[in-house]
């Protein structure tokens, strides 16, 4: 009930509402254009609502926040050029849908999946927060690299024609994720001596260049095929299509939640970690994985929204961001005077309240500009390539100078853009190199910490897996997802399907 | 899109200032953190303030990665004429001694030095050890098996387990983490034994008793902490090496005209004592200092050779 009369401040402050819509709509189109982030978007904010009140200043960020994550899958599924690394998954199966002139089911199938994903995160906020919270605290280094050891193995799930090309494209991508600052001994990797090197290779730029940079070479290269007629008669998905795929909704939801929650890993590791995941339990998806299967979509758009809820659990109950956008939103409460920390929600309840209101009415946003759009975006395909590859190139050097406006971004961009033109052509999987370059920091530096926190011993760190229950579930999950994916275990399969 | 417009703006009006009629255009700051940020919501108030003096907007711009050297290099780079400002923490102080980069302070003028902050040892709620003696007890009859997390290499935790070790001979594992968020949860969760926190970073958890803080590095109390002893109460030697803590402070490249670097200070020093930029202050707990010129010169130089003295005797640094 109190929470109610909390949330009911959307009602006796009903600018507050125009506020979340006008962030939503806002969001939504910062996170289609590929560089231009939510993360950005709400650090723009920060300086910008620096003398407005609390409440219209959360609202608005709180809008861009979960429009520029489902923003993302816009531009993956259109132009195969994921506006976020939270939907690189999507563009694996929504670009291929698009190409069968389905892209407007496929937007509006991502519209309504987001919908459901935020909604499902908000209800995790709203009523498991502190259990969420004390996994999250409790994930301990190990864990950490278990969970990326997990992501790694997913270059299975990326690589489409041949898992060895798709190895091959995840050390490219490790190997660049080493370049920089070792950030525990703070000695120099790859960098030449040159300053600019030091922070390492952003994989915000890695992914512009490989999807983006590399998407326009490639059609500027072969400019005679024509735009593929998109067919916009069917968009909204029906109940009983939602319902049927529900399970699945919920499953990713859950894996966006508990991963948005980690302070260490967000919606971009969710959001391929569900894809995975759908690829490995949905028996018979509605064509395979990679050329178009619905189930591609679903996944990783409700896990990526759910990863907005789950971000916010340490955000608001220990002070600890989730991810990078709730970094920002914490320096954004702290300067408005408020303390976040493990005491905020007792403080200020009424805080907590608002931003699961603005949630809400964002997602209900989300829909409304998620389903109006479709059919002006889909205009976007069947522009001249002439007209449109040119863009998508300026875009790309806009978004990678945008990021740290650094001029050598824009170098590394057309690296990888031409890194990206090259493995197209020979057919090699890119995703797998943003997966790379995503996992490496995450799985190296826990490796490292787990050993040296005991005290060197590489045994030792295996057997501290042990000691805790969230290490031996997370265990026991990686040994499954491993032995599945062995060849005599599918042959078992094969044979006990068989025997029915 | 604001920033790099007005980036753009300023390349393209850039010409070479003389004192007289300084600033005739907007200035850049650039911020070696992130936006929202410790040093960001120190230097975007004060900033705010200042403008009203020098009469034309400083813009913030943030510049992160590699502990604020990239920033640092930008602004090297730029042309010494007072519309490029760095804006940064202790780190650059550093830079050489870690060789994160040949830039330190040294190649920078003190524009104005805002303050320095206080740090504490900490552990979390559920440690055995009930003081700072204790821990260092423990870690000498076992040397090399208590662990404190820290931020990496050069981190502030880095350092002082450096001072520590230093002055009470005591061995740890230093194990990195990549944030002090981070580092302070190895701490909450058990991973670690200690950690060594800024008050404005732990004192939530404190307040919430998720976070225990053992002793503080000051010499005089700290008013939100009455009840927290100085380390100086259990180990008299640290007096040498404090005060001592993470500063803040607005920088211009050496060369800059010394009228341009005046007029700099001037609108600075008015900014900080106002009534609004001590709240900020004491919002984040940050000791003011207000220097300017020699002082702040000669305090960044003096907290350097602290800590390099300290960094070398505990044999953190050859």
């Amino acid at each position: 009930m109190e929470a109610l009369s909390y949330m009911s401040v959307m009602l006796r402050e009903p600018w507050l509402i125009a506020l979340v819509a006008a962030g939503t709509c806002a969001g939504v189109y910062v996170g289609a254009i590929p560089g231009l982030s939510g993360t950005m978007a709400v650090s723009l904010l920060v300086s910008f609502t620096f003398g407005w009140e609390q409440h219209s200043a959360l609202a608005v960020m709180v809008g861009v926040y979960v429009g520029s994550v489902f923003g993302g899958s816009r531009s993956a599924i259109l132009l195969n050029i994921p506006g976020a690394p939270a939907a690189v998954a999507t563009a694996l199966d929504g670009y291929a849908l698009a190409k069968q002139g389905r892209a407007g089911e496929a937007m509006g199938l991502a519209t309504s999946q987001s919908v459901i994903g935020t909604l499902l995160g908000v209800l995790a906020l709203a009523t498991c927060a502190p259990l969420v919270a004390s996994i999250a605290r409790n994930f301990h280094s190990i864990d950490y690299l278990m969970l990326s050891l997990m992501g790694l193995m997913m270059v299975g799930s990326l690589s489409g024609r041949s898992v060895r090309f798709g190895l091959i494209a995840g050390c490219i991508g490790i190997f660049l994720g080493c370049v920089g600052v070792d950030g525990q001994t703070a000695i120099k990797r790859f960098t030449f001596n040159i300053v600019y090197l030091n922070s390492g290779v952003d994989y915000v730029v890695a992914m512009i260049g490989l999807f983006g940079a590399s998407e326009a070479l490639s059609q500027i290269t072969d400019m005679k095929a024509t735009p593929v007629k998109q067919k916009v008669d069917k968009i909204l998905p029906s109940w009983a299509e939602s319902l049927k795929y529900l399970g699945l909704t919920i499953k990713s939801s859950i894996i966006g939640v508990l991963v948005g929650a980690l302070p260490g890993a967000g919606g971009d590791i969710a959001a391929l970690l569900s894809y995975d995941q759908a690829k490995r339990s949905v028996r018979n998806p509605s064509a395979p994985f990679g050329k178009g299967a619905v189930e591609g979509i679903i996944a990783p758009e409700s896990a990526n929204n759910a990863a907005i809820g789950g971000a916010f659990i340490p955000m608001l109950t220990l002070g600890i961001p989730g991810d990078a956008v709730t970094a920002v939103l914490i320096s954004a409460l702290t300067i408005q005077g408020l303390r976040p920390g493990p005491n905020l929600i007792a403080q200020t309840p009424d805080l907590f309240w608002l931003i699961v209101a603005s949630l809400l009415v964002a997602s209900f946003f989300l829909l409304v500009f998620g389903l109006t759009g479709i059919k002006a975006f889909t205009k976007i395909v069947e522009v001249p390539k002439g007209i449109l590859m040119p863009t998508i190139l300026i875009l790309s050097v806009i978004g990678a100078y945008a990021i740290r406006n650094s001029v050598y971004d824009i170098l590394w961009m057309f690296g990888f853009g031409i890194i990206g033109y090259f493995l197209k052509r020979f057919n090699y999987p890119i995703a797998p190199i943003v997966l790379g370059v995503i996992l490496t920091r995450l799985c190296e530096e826990n490796y490292r910490r787990g050993v040296m926190l005991q005290g060197g011993s590489v045994m030792g760190m295996l057997g501290s897996i042990f000691t805790s229950y969230i290490s031996i579930a997370l265990f026991v999950l990686l040994v499954v997802l491993f032995v599945t994916q062995t060849e005599t275990y599918k042959h078992w399969q094969a044979k006990r399907r068989e025997g029915n | 899109m604001r920033k790099i417009l007005a980036l753009f703006l300023v390349v393209l009006f850039a010409f070479p200032a003389v004192a007289a009629d300084y600033p005739a255009q907007n200035i850049t700051g650039v911020v070696q953190w992130g936006a929202g940020g410790g040093t960001d919501s120190l230097m975007r108030p004060l900033s705010a303030l200042a403008e009203q003096s020098l009469g034309k907007s400083i813009i913030i711009q943030n510049m992160t990665g590699a502990t604020g050297s990239i920033a640092t290099q930008y602004v090297y780079d730029a042309p010494t004429d007072g519309y490029t400002l760095l804006m940064g923490a202790e780190n650059p102080a550093l830079y050489d001694i870690l060789e994160i980069s040949e830039l330190t302070y040294s190649n920078f003028d003190c524009v104005y030095l805002i303050g320095d902050e206080v740090v504490g040892i900490v552990v979390g709620k559920n440690s055995p050890y009930k003081s700072f003696t204790e821990i260092i007890d423990a870690a000498k009859k076992a040397p090399w098996t208590l662990k404190i997390s820290t931020t990496g290499t050069g981190g502030l935790p880095w350092e002082v387990g450096a001072f520590i070790t230093d002055i009470t001979g005591a061995m740890f594992l230093q194990i990195p983490y990549d944030s002090d968020a981070s580092a302070k949860t190895a701490v909450m969760n058990g991973e670690c034994d200690f950690t060594v926190c800024k008050i404005q970073s732990g004192i939530e958890d404190w307040k919430a008793g998720d976070l225990k803080f053992l002793c503080l590095l000051s010499t005089k109390k700290v008013d939100v902490m009455p009840d927290v002893p100085l380390v100086t109460a259990e180990y008299p030697d640290f007096a040498k090496y404090l005060p001592w803590g993470p500063f803040y402070g607005v920088f211009v490249k050496k060369g800059t005209d010394a009228g341009v670097i005046a007029k700099l200070s001037e609108a600075f020093t008015k900014a900080g004592p106002q009534e609004s930029y001590q709240k900020v202050l004491a919002n984040f707990n940050i000791n003011f200092l207000g220097y300017s010129g020699e002082e702040a010169a000669k305090y960044i130089s003096s907290w350097r050779e602290n800590t390099v003295n300290a960094l070398k005797n505990s044999g953190a640094l050859e």
